[in-house]
């Protein structure tokens, strides 16, 4: 399994650039399909809300490009003369709304690969000496907030199954839990930090992180997959001026192929795995 | 797994069978008409699939002077040395290049400017200086510009022909030949209409050909086996 931090980041780094530079819908598909391939392989707990927040987030510029752009030959219905949203609707805007939310909806996905994939304590093992503490510090401010919110749902499901109200009224009533939950966690925090020895100088690592075969392979590939979507560029899909696509040059296709090599590891690894223990 | 390699082979045979559909020469033709009422027009060969208006005037040698405006494109401040000093803000006070395109119809107002706008094989550009919106240039064929189009069959042979006989001298008088070199424009409207295009007017590929939708079907059912695979590996 592909596990360095820079490998990740180097192929996050590639799915958002072919993400953003090229909107071309099939192209956009392509790319969607990859990502799923590669959520497939790595998928670790379901993060239903994760992918309900993505498709939400990729639903909103469809309807604010559809409701407020005039612009377009395709017309699908025409209001009357109403403030912001009176006249024509066309579909030019809905495909360009469209073209922007599946490059939000890429690009969520790409960061909740990485939060599956990547571990935290391996990012922050990366710093170098003089930036450990800080990272570490601001590692565990980041787990704070989805810490907090974590306690808060437990908080909320308990008072449930007593048969509480659980509604906005009830907040006040989950504050107090919620601040001691959070101040134990916090006790914890520096417990865990003293016992380690944190920031005593001297930092040793039990399990030194190695860069293995596959994290060369698939930060080569992500690198070569940057450069091609640079040096190959394709021609900009703007559904103003052509609703309907070209087909993407299959140059451009290459990167999209460089970008699975995460899913495809996973899968001849996991043969191989299987092969050796029949 | 065999599945996977039989649609890796034809993946591979897409990418080899569409490489020559690159080298295809298209045309564009370009109509400017001045305040005078003259007008100029020019063909313009592109070997890429699309090019842009401003790409359009650029490779037709005319002189130019354009603003760029962000995402809605350049607008045209001079062109073709109208008018004869560049106005602060690019369109002054009393008339302006105003800009249109054809495919086929009548004259369309462009809603982009001219590096925004594309333009494929057949399409025309047209410019006109005048006061007042949609202001069209003057009624202009295509294949007064560039010539009428011709079966591939018989285009080895009239470019042969044209490579002895061309003549980038205009004339006014029709010829029976099809290539851009050696046909000058029948029914231009004005006489300074030459043609700076090079190379023949040949048909173009189609443009659905199967190849690329082969290629992009292949990487597809590329795609979705690894992801059955993975899926099936992992189990629930």
């Amino acid at each position: 399994m592909i596990r360095h931090p820079l490998a990740w980041g180097a192929w996050a780094t590639a799915v958002l650039a072919a993400a953003f530079i090229d909107r071309n819908p099939f192209f956009q598909a392509l790319l969607l399909l990859v990502m799923i391939d590669v959520v497939l392989a790595y998928r670790g707990r379901r993060r239903v809300g994760t992918w309900r927040f993505a498709v939400a987030l990729a639903l909103v510029p469809v309807l604010f490009s559809a409701a407020l752009s005039r612009f377009g030959q395709h017309v699908l219905f025409t209001l009357p003369a109403i403030p912001i949203i009176g006249g024509r609707w066309t579909l030019d805007a809905v495909a360009f709304g469209a073209s922007t939310g599946l490059a939000l909806l890429l690009t969520v996905a790409a960061f909740a690969i990485l939060q599956t994939a990547v571990r935290s304590a391996d990012v922050v093992a990366l710093l170098p000496r003089p930036l450990y503490r800080a990272g570490t510090t601001v590692a565990l401010a980041l787990a704070f907030a989805p810490k907090t919110l974590a306690a808060f749902q437990s908080i909320r499901e308990a008072r449930q199954l007593r048969g509480q109200r659980t509604g906005w009224r009830s907040a006040p009533a989950l504050l107090m839990p919620l601040l001691l939950t959070t101040l134990e966690r916090a006790l914890q925090y520096g417990q865990s930090l003293d016992a380690r020895g944190f920031g005593s100088g001297h930092r040793s690592r039990y399990r030194p992180l190695l860069w293995t075969a596959q994290d060369l392979l698939v930060l080569l590939a992500s690198l070569a997959a940057i450069v091609a979507i640079a040096v190959l560029p394709g021609v900009p899909y703007n559904p103003y001026l052509e609703l309907v696509p070209s087909v993407p040059n299959p140059d451009q296709w290459l990167a999209v192929g460089l970008l699975a090599v995460p899913a495809l590891t996973a899968s001849v690894l996991r043969v191989d795995h299987a092969a050796h223990h029949a | 797994m065999w599945l996977g390699a039989a649609t890796a082979a034809a993946l591979i045979a897409a990418f080899l069978s569409i490489r020559p559909a690159h080298a295809a020469i298209h045309h564009a033709a370009l109509v400017i008409q001045h305040a005078g009422g003259s007008v100029i027009t020019r063909c313009v060969a592109f070997a890429e699939d699309q090019i842009t208006g401003l790409q359009l005037v650029e490779r037709s040698g005319v002189q130019y002077e354009a603003q760029d405006f962000g995402s809605i494109g350049s607008a045209m401040c001079q062109l073709d040395r109208e008018p004869s000093t560049v106005p602060s803000g690019c369109f002054g006070s009393g008339p302006y290049w105003q800009y249109f395109h054809r495919q086929g119809g009548p004259w369309q107002t462009s809603a982009f400017g001219a590096s925004s706008s594309l333009l494929r094989d057949g399409d025309m550009d047209g410019w006109r200086y005048a006061v007042g919106a949609n202001q069209v240039p003057g009624n202009v064929a295509f294949a007064s510009v560039c010539g009428a189009r011709v079966p591939p069959a018989a285009t080895a042979t009239q470019v042969a022909h044209a490579s002895n006989d061309a003549t980038p001298v205009p004339t006014a008088t029709p010829a029976p030949s099809t290539s851009v070199e050696a046909l000058a424009p029948s029914d231009s409207p004005h006489p300074k209409a030459v043609l700076t295009s090079t190379g023949p007017p040949a048909q173009p590929p189609n443009s659905t050909a199967l190849g690329p939708w082969l290629a992009f079907g292949s990487m597809a059912i590329l795609l979705l086996t690894l992801g059955a695979v993975n899926l099936r590996r992992r189990g629930p």
